[in-house]
């Protein structure tokens, strides 16, 4: 956003306290939702749990499309909509609730880069791999539309990601290439983390919030084989690290089995 | 017994379906062709038919046209049945000019009562092309035509029709076939891609699509038969859109089977005199594929009656209604708007009925209907020629419009549509242009308004083909 649009939203929301019936909005849960977007999703789930305010998740199958960036999640606050974590982040900030007051710069831009390399190894997986692109990722994104129209989307949408993947020069990498990466990143976050609870202080901020999404994610999917979540698992204190944001934020949902529990799949890390 | 030259005064009218209205046809380079002679004899009733002319048109649709002039009994007759066949000929669309010269019969196998009637047909260039730049709703765009009438010598028809402008780009594929010897039974093909804006609903629409249809007259009536497969893509024209609006976004495909009934015995399409229309329209769309699954209904019936001094009384209604079947709601880009210059006069375009922070969602089921008194301008100036154009109306408009709950039964939806009526009144002016379109210019007083519903009061001017 530029810095006018900037703080102009800024202004408008800081008006309105938070209301009751925010409401986070998702592709579908069981058939549509990719990798990329269900971490980016859950961190924004996490980040607002971690800051109290309430929220409801909402699945459609076009919220793609409603969003006003392009990008899920958004989510609808008062008359006000607002996509992805860092505006999101930041609109809460206006509202007066923040987590990461006290980091400076190159913290939050280090933690950042290495989740949006995440987020691209993601993406390169999904997409890029012929494989995986054929038998998962194409079927699930198009899933809600009928014929010839799947086709259509699905292809659209590889092009545009290889495209984008070819702008960074990540086109080429085989699916090995991408586990390595993986892999090697997890170790750098590991050795980041050490035997700290969370990645500042002792706090939580976004970027534990937006670590904990990625990292969920891939430990619960799975794709055309288990390596990735092996990877992860094979840093312990990552996986404890999960452990304790899931307990300590989504834990009420694994009481109240209310309808549809209200974040991510079934399968959990217990 | 001399020469009797029939010869029409002015161009008629030619019919078949067009993409859109075009402006003076260039012609692109092609050589003229050789003028070939057919002649067809009917030695019972002692006439030669001569056509000059035929270049890549085939003998068999022109027989069928002028076949008729065979039946003539003397030279009356022969007379009105070539301007008939004249007009028959000029209907297809692929002659340029068509002249008849009768004359007696000479020659050695000549009887002595015998006639000649000689048919001399100017085909059509074989490529046209035009280029107009159109201004619209806050858009400019340039529009370029290619028209190839006549490609396989039975008057079928290839179109080609693209839309640059400012804001959106359009275009558009179209072939069309008659039967041959029955123009009116025809069938066409279209291919098209168009986009446009609604502020009214800040709403942005693209429609890819391919349509078939069938045509047939039956009786005195025109039917159609339409399949239609559209991939439409909603998108917010602005980032301030309502989040009803944003809910609808995305990409959704429409495969339906629409059938239109038409019966027209107006004397014109545009300020008719006397004469009715009745316009009954269904859409079924869902069970040949496709996301959207829905059954539309509409209708329009007018009504003309002339009365004293050279004015006319005319009645209108429309009516329609959108019923989704299974569980999913009806689409906005479905959905029937009301209001504007073009239907219930006094209100913003499109602007009655159920809305969304400014921005207005459409309705399952509407009514509107208008009475309209047009008298020739107060003191009658330019009688004759260009104030002819002009007429002053006085008129009644109403109208309703709102979303249904199925699970009540019809009294509930009466009685709906039946509260909360909005209507207006007023005056104004209209202008006649060409046999396609009309302005208009009215003083409106709009009642009935509605909380939600925007209204133009005072003068509103409006500019369209299909007005209420």
């Amino acid at each position: 956003m530029s810095l006018a649009a900037e703080a102009f939203v800024s202004q408008i929301a800081a008006a309105e306290p938070w209301p009751q019936n925010a409401t986070l909005y998702q592709p579908l849960r069981e058939d549509q939702i990719l990798l990329s977007d269900c971490a980016s999703s859950l961190a924004v789930q996490a980040y607002l749990r971690m800051c109290g305010l309430p929220v409801r998740v909402c699945c459609r199958a076009n919220a793609e499309y409603m969003s006003p960036s392009g990008k899920v999640p958004f989510i609808h606050v008062g008359n006000q909509v607002v996509s992805e974590l860092g505006p999101i982040v930041q609109f809460t900030k206006a509202k007066g609730h923040s987590l990461s007051d006290g980091l400076d710069d190159v913290q939050r831009a280090e933690m950042k880069a290495y989740m949006e390399l995440v987020n691209n190894m993601l993406l390169t997986a999904e997409w890029c791999d012929d494989t995986t692109a054929s038998e998962i990722t194409r079927q699930r994104y198009s899933s809600p539309y009928s014929w010839p129209l799947n086709h259509i989307l699905a292809y659209q949408k590889q092009w545009e990601v290889r495209r984008k993947m070819n702008a960074i020069g990540w086109a080429g990498k085989g699916l090995e290439q991408v586990y390595e990466d993986v892999s090697q990143c997890c170790q750098a976050l590991s050795q980041r983390l050490g035997t700290q609870p969370f990645f500042f202080n002792k706090q939580p901020t976004e970027l534990d919030a937006l670590v904990f999404g990625h990292l969920f994610t891939i430990l619960t999917t799975r794709l055309t084989t288990d390596e990735l979540s092996e990877r992860i698992k094979s840093c312990s204190n990552l996986l404890s690290f999960c452990r304790r944001i899931e307990q300590t934020y989504f834990e009420e949902d694994k009481d109240s089995q209310s309808a549809g529990s209200q974040y991510s799949r079934g399968p959990s890390l217990f | 017994m001399g020469t009797v030259h029939a010869r029409s005064l002015d161009p008629l009218p030619m019919q078949g379906p067009e993409l859109g209205v075009q402006a003076d046809d260039m012609d692109l380079g092609e050589p003229e062709h050789e003028p070939q002679q057919e002649v067809l004899e009917n030695k019972d009733h002692q006439t030669h038919l001569n056509s000059y002319g035929l270049g890549r048109t085939k003998e068999d649709i022109l027989t069928y046209e002028i076949a008729d002039v065979f039946q003539a009994k003397n030279l009356i007759d022969v007379m009105k049945k070539s301007h008939d066949a004249r007009q028959r000929l000029l209907r297809l669309g692929i002659f340029r000019q068509v002249e008849v010269v009768i004359d007696t019969s000479e020659g050695e196998d000549a009887l002595p009562n015998g006639l000649d009637v000689t048919f001399e047909v100017k085909e059509l260039r074989r490529l046209t092309g035009s280029y107009n730049t159109m201004v619209g709703n806050n858009e400019g765009s340039m529009v370029l035509g290619l028209k190839l009438p006549n490609i396989f010598g039975r008057a079928e028809k290839l179109t080609f029709q693209f839309s640059y402008g400012t804001k959106e780009t359009s275009y558009g594929l179209s072939f069309f076939k008659p039967q041959a010897g029955h123009f009116e039974r025809n069938f066409s093909v279209n291919i098209y891609k168009v986009t446009g804006q609604f502020p009214w609903s800040s709403l942005r629409e693209t429609d890819r699509g391919i349509s078939t249809e069938f045509s047939f007259p039956i009786w005195k009536t025109n039917h159609t038969v339409k399949w239609e497969g559209v991939w439409r893509e909603l998108s917010c024209l602005a980032r301030t859109a309502s989040f009803a609006v944003r809910e609808e976004s995305g990409h959704s495909l429409k495969s339906s089977l629409s059938h239109a009934m038409v019966i027209d015995t107006r004397n014109s399409a545009i300020l008719p005199k006397k004469g009715a229309l009745l316009k009954v329209n269904q859409e079924l769309a869902g069970y040949t594929g496709g996301d959207a699954s829905f059954l539309k209904e509409d209708f329009e019936i007018q009504v003309n009656r002339r009365l004293f001094w050279d004015s006319v009384l005319s009645a209108s209604l429309w009516g329609g209604m959108l019923l989704p079947i299974g569980d999913k709601p009806t689409s906005i880009a479905d959905r029937f708007y009301l209001g504007g210059p073009t239907s219930v006069r006094g209100f913003s375009m499109y602007s009655i009925g159920p809305q969304s922070e400014g921005d207005y969602l459409g309705g399952e089921a509407y009514w509107a209907g208008g009475i309209h008194l047009y008298t020739p301008l107060p003191f009658r100036p330019g009688r004759g020629g260009f104030g002819d154009l002009f007429r002053t109306h006085f008129f009644l408009n109403a109208g309703n419009l709102c979303n249904l709950n199925y699970g009540e039964g019809p009294r509930a939806h009466l009685s709906r549509l039946a509260e909360c009526i909005r209507w207006s009144y007023g005056a104004g002016i209209v202008l006649r242009l060409g046999n396609i379109a009309r302005l208009e210019l009215n003083y409106c007083i709009p009642m009935g308004v509605q909380s939600g519903d925007r209204i133009c009061d005072g003068v509103q001017f409006g500019a369209g083909i299909r007005f209420l």
